[in-house]
Order: structure tokens, then sequence, then C-alpha cells
């Protein structure tokens, strides 16, 4: 599992890419972190390398789309793959974050 | 040390510690068995996925934090299903008397605990509990289209 932060136009972009499982979920949190600090930036979560998310990862999803609507934020999730928006219809994240 | 028992076609078997650092082990043998029966990828993401809930389950809850313990994972098939049983030695829980979360709600209601076994329950066409001889053993079951 890899991410990679990136700043720009004024939003924080951050890219997925591999699978993310429990264990990966650990250090994954901690790459995230960044993202928390977003007032006056909206999020981008590129999720087109991501391959696999387990409700470890959805939490970290969830934790963040918290943190960024208290800050008025946006947060959308971009390029992700057909059978993870499934997952994510299952759980009810869909209505949740906006896709693009 | 994590090990794979056995490999005969028809049946499957690992072993993993209480360690969550293991579960990509999980994910490679729910990959084979996946791929011995030809499922699509989808549905290959749902068994993962529901597999790698229940027994991070076990991983984190199952044992007194700081003793090591271990989960038995196997899986084998007949024509119609495909069944996976996880067995561990920790303190006896009952993963299915979880109530479901509500997946309506919006975001700053939303807790995530229970997401697990709901996704279990979502993924799998049947689940089911039992303690025996000290032990949890929890059976997963899936449907197969041929």
């Amino acid at each position: 599992m890899k991410t990679t932060f990136e700043e720009k136009d004024g939003k924080y972009i951050m890219h997925f890419e591999g699978r993310l499982d429990t264990a990966a979920s650990v250090q994954t949190e901690q790459e995230m972190k960044v993202l928390h600090n977003c007032e006056g930036h909206d999020v981008i979560l590129d999720c087109a390398q991501l391959d696999y998310i387990s409700s470890s990862g959805l939490r970290l999803f969830l934790a963040l789309l918290k943190v960024a609507k208290a800050k008025g934020s946006k947060v959308c999730i971009s390029g992700m793959n057909d059978n993870l928006r499934q997952v994510f219809a299952m759980t009810g994240f869909t209505h949740l974050f906006e896709f693009v | 040390m994590p090990q794979t028992n056995s490999k005969n076609p028809g049946h499957w078997a690992l072993t993993l510690s209480n360690n969550v650092q293991e579960i990509p082990l999980l994910n490679a043998f729910v990959d084979e068995v996946c791929e011995f029966h030809d499922l699509d990828p989808m549905t290959t993401l749902e068994m993962n996925l529901a597999l790698e809930e229940a027994v991070v389950n076990v991983m984190t809850y199952g044992y007194p934090e700081g003793t090591k313990g271990y989960v038995d994972i196997s899986a084998q098939s007949d024509s119609g299903s495909l069944m996976f049983i996880i067995s561990d030695s920790g303190k006896p829980f009952d993963p299915t008397a979880r109530e479901d979360v509500d997946t309506s709600l919006p975001a700053d209601q939303r807790d995530i605990g229970g997401l697990g076994i709901f996704l279990v329950r979502k993924m799998m066409d049947s689940i089911k509990y039992e303690y025996q001889d000290g032990h949890n053993i929890l059976t997963l079951k899936k449907k197969l289209n041929q």
C-alpha cells in the first residue's frame, strides 16, 4: 500500500495505490493525517490505483470526512473502480462521499 | 509461524497468529481458493472482505492483549457452495449476536463499529456460530453459481 500527497490548485489530493487492508491501515492512518488540516482546502482521494479496501480503510475515510465536514471542506473520491464502488454502496458510504 | 497446512484440491487450511500484519497471507489464501473455483473478481473481493473482517475480529478481540493466540481458517467446497470455517481458542464470542449498523445515517451520526460483521452478513449466504470444546467456530457459506 502506497500513498502520495499533493497540493494542487488549492486542493489537497491523496493518491492511493495497492491494497488498503487491516495490516496497511495503521500506516495509512498516519499518512492521511496531513489531510485532517484541510481548513480552506477541498480534499480529493484518488482511488484509481486502489485495488482493495476493508472496513479498516473505510474507517479512515469516514474519520477524515467527519473532520473535513466540520471544517467546511468537501471530500471527493475519484477514479474508484466499479467493484470497490459496490463495496461503498453496500455500506451506505456512497451517499456520504461525492464521487468524481 | 503462519503456514498453509493443506493444499489438496477441495480442501484448504491456513493458521495465522493473532497479528493483523499477517492479513496479507489470508488474502493470498482466499485468492487461491477463489481462483481454484473460477470466481469472478467481484465475488473474490467479497470473499476477501468477509474473511478479513471475521479473522481480524478474532485477532483483535479473541485473546487478551499481549498474549499469543492462533486462528485457523479452512475452506472446502461441494458442488453448490463454498464454505469457510474460522476457528480459535480465544474467549467465547458470538459475532453474529452483534446488531447491524444503520447504513442510512449521515456521516456525523455514523459509528463505524459493527461494520465488520455487517459486511460478513452482506457478502455471505449464511453465517453460523458455535462454541465447541473451547473453540469459537464460525462457518461462512457462499453459494456458487454454476
